[in-house]
């Protein structure tokens, strides 16, 4: 038995890479839209930050179902999903909150680059105006949905996983909860990576404001692991078994204790602290530090995937 | 500032009350309707031997390909001292849930109760593959059948011996008479008899499944701490 087979594995690696990429995406459009009426608020399509964003919300969450549809014993069917629906299961209300959430994150991003869009269409396709005119006339309903879209979408992943009777590790109510704040910070931490390579100025008030909330954001996230493992500790049974084989010496272990907490977690922490004391930010400080926090993340996604199907209820 | 906040209360609630009018749309019918059978089974393990016929009868009439089963029995032990050891066998197969877990996690709808007999079934046609059901079963019974993809279980012999008004396949091949098959709603069945004489017990029961296959627990016992 090695640490990627397991007698009760349903879900494997493809699953992770699923929760990582739909968790960028929503965290990425959280961001975005903070970005946009907290920080820049003139002239957001020409922040490289919020340029990053526009472009990995979409690209990550059409590469994660891309992955899901791959995934499926019947790929050519997925459409039946998507036609009939389910209200009691998980993943068919994250069908529908996919598709609504897609569709308002195009339009979203449509209104942001909305100076590009007009200059274009002026010449080409005159009547594209009178479009981007009505979504400038509904932005504020449009963007209040797309953020509680986004955060359900975040939640989401999480929920789909804690909604398995059989999996005690799993069937825990603080999962949610962590998918959702670690899929937050992973949407900041991609916005800084894919900004500072679009030539984002890496001093800029939007590194700092991104900044400001990802130091609470890692804070809380810590708290939050704490108690998820303490609540299946002192629930003793199989979660306690759980837990343990989850955090126990082996190739897992090592990845929850390093790769997490130091890699994903502290060092993130600290270098964030560090550049908020000393008050200068460089490219290489921003990337590595973004860098650092997404391989977290995406390491927590496989950790919290593989040891959870480890012990059964 | 007034306005924008005015716009996005007006169109937020404006889609709630799309979304709980939806919802709301088939709110007079029936919770579950229950029909008039409900099929279970009991597995007597104080008489099985073992012998794995009904394994192979199921294999046999439902046209299960190598390499996956809906039914398996598992042999536990040696347990006592020799020369008076013994082993335990145990059924291994859909539990038959009333509040079935890949029921609620299917997200098209292929896992379902079917109403006429309570059997949890599968339709084979709209299941697409995404496993949920295999991960959100707490008896890991459910796989992906070979050949045709999709989600696949023990359901009674539904599509093949009831069909043709004969017991399940497991049931006719017990050569011990171990495995007793019946409808709980007839007040007469054999089975309603059997469960009101007996001390029987089902698995898992504290994960709110509420199984319809009941055993009676093997006579002899063994300390497992």
């Amino acid at each position: 038995m090695s640490a990627f087979h397991s007698e009760y594995l349903v879900w494997h690696w493809p699953i992770a890479f699923y929760l990582f990429l739909a968790g960028v995406s929503a965290g990425a459009m959280f961001f975005a839209v903070l970005l946009k009426h907290l920080c820049v608020k003139e002239a957001p399509h020409l922040s490289g930050y919020i340029r990053a964003a526009c472009l990995i919300a979409p690209v990550t969450v059409m590469a994660g179902l891309g992955i899901l549809v791959t995934d499926l014993t019947k790929p050519l069917q997925f459409w039946k999903i998507l036609l009939f629906y389910n209200p009691t299961s998980v993943m068919s209300v994250g069908v529908m909150i996919l598709l609504v959430y897609t569709v308002l994150m195009f339009m979203w991003i449509a209104l942001v680059m909305r100076p590009y869009i007009d200059e274009w269409s002026e010449l080409h396709l005159p009547w594209l105006q009178h479009i981007t005119a009505w979504l400038s006339r509904v932005e504020p309903t449009l963007t209040g949905i797309l953020v509680i879209l986004s955060l359900s979408l975040g939640a989401y992943t999480g929920f789909l996983l804690s909604a398995l009777p059989g999996y005690p590790m799993l069937n825990n109510p603080v999962l949610p909860i962590l998918f959702l704040l670690s899929g937050l910070s992973s949407g900041a931490a991609s916005s800084l990576l894919g900004g500072v390579l679009l030539h984002g100025n890496p001093d800029s008030r939007e590194v700092k404001f991104i900044h400001k909330i990802e130091i609470p954001l890692i804070l809380v996230e810590i708290v939050v692991i704490f108690t998820f493992f303490m609540g299946l500790v002192l629930t003793g049974g199989q979660s306690k078994i759980a837990a343990m084989n989850a955090l126990g010496f082996g190739f897992w272990g090592a990845v929850f204790w390093f790769g997490i907490l130091v890699i994903g977690l502290s060092v993130p922490l600290a270098m964030n602290l560090f550049m908020t004391a000393t008050a200068k930010r460089r490219w290489a400080y921003v990337a590595a530090t973004a860098s650092c926090s997404l391989l977290g993340v995406l390491m927590l996604r496989h950790f919290i995937l593989y040891t959870g199907q480890l012990t059964i209820a | 500032m007034d306005n924008v906040r005015r716009q996005f209360i007006k169109g937020g609630t404006a889609l709630v009350a799309a979304t709980s009018l939806y919802l709301l749309h088939d709110a007079g019918a029936e919770d579950t309707p229950q029909g008039k059978v409900r099929y279970a089974l009991l597995h007597d393990e104080t008489k099985c031997i073992g012998c794995n016929a009904c394994a192979e009868a199921c294999r046999h009439t439902n046209q299960v390909p190598e390499g996956v089963a809906r039914l398996r029995i598992e042999r536990s032990g040696p347990y006592g001292e020799f020369p008076e050891q013994y082993y335990r066998f145990s059924r291994v197969s859909c539990q038959q849930c009333e509040q079935a877990p890949c029921v609620n996690v299917c997200p098209t709808g292929a896992a379902y109760i079917d109403d006429k007999t309570g059997i949890v079934s599968v339709n084979s046609w709209k299941c697409v593959g995404c496993q949920y059901c295999i991960a959100a079963c707490p008896y890991h019974i459910r796989f992906i059948n070979p050949l045709t993809h999709s989600a696949d279980k023990c359901d009674f012999c539904k599509e093949t011996n009831l069909r043709d008004g004969k017991q399940p396949a497991c049931v006719e091949a017990c050569p011990t008479g171990a495995l007793m098959f019946g409808d709980l709603e007839d007040p007469h069945s054999n089975i309603v008899a059997a469960l009101n004489t007996q001390p029987v017990y089902r698995t898992k029961e504290d994960l709110g499944t509420h199984p319809k296959l009941f055993r009676i627990r093997a006579k002899a016992g063994g300390i497992t701490l």
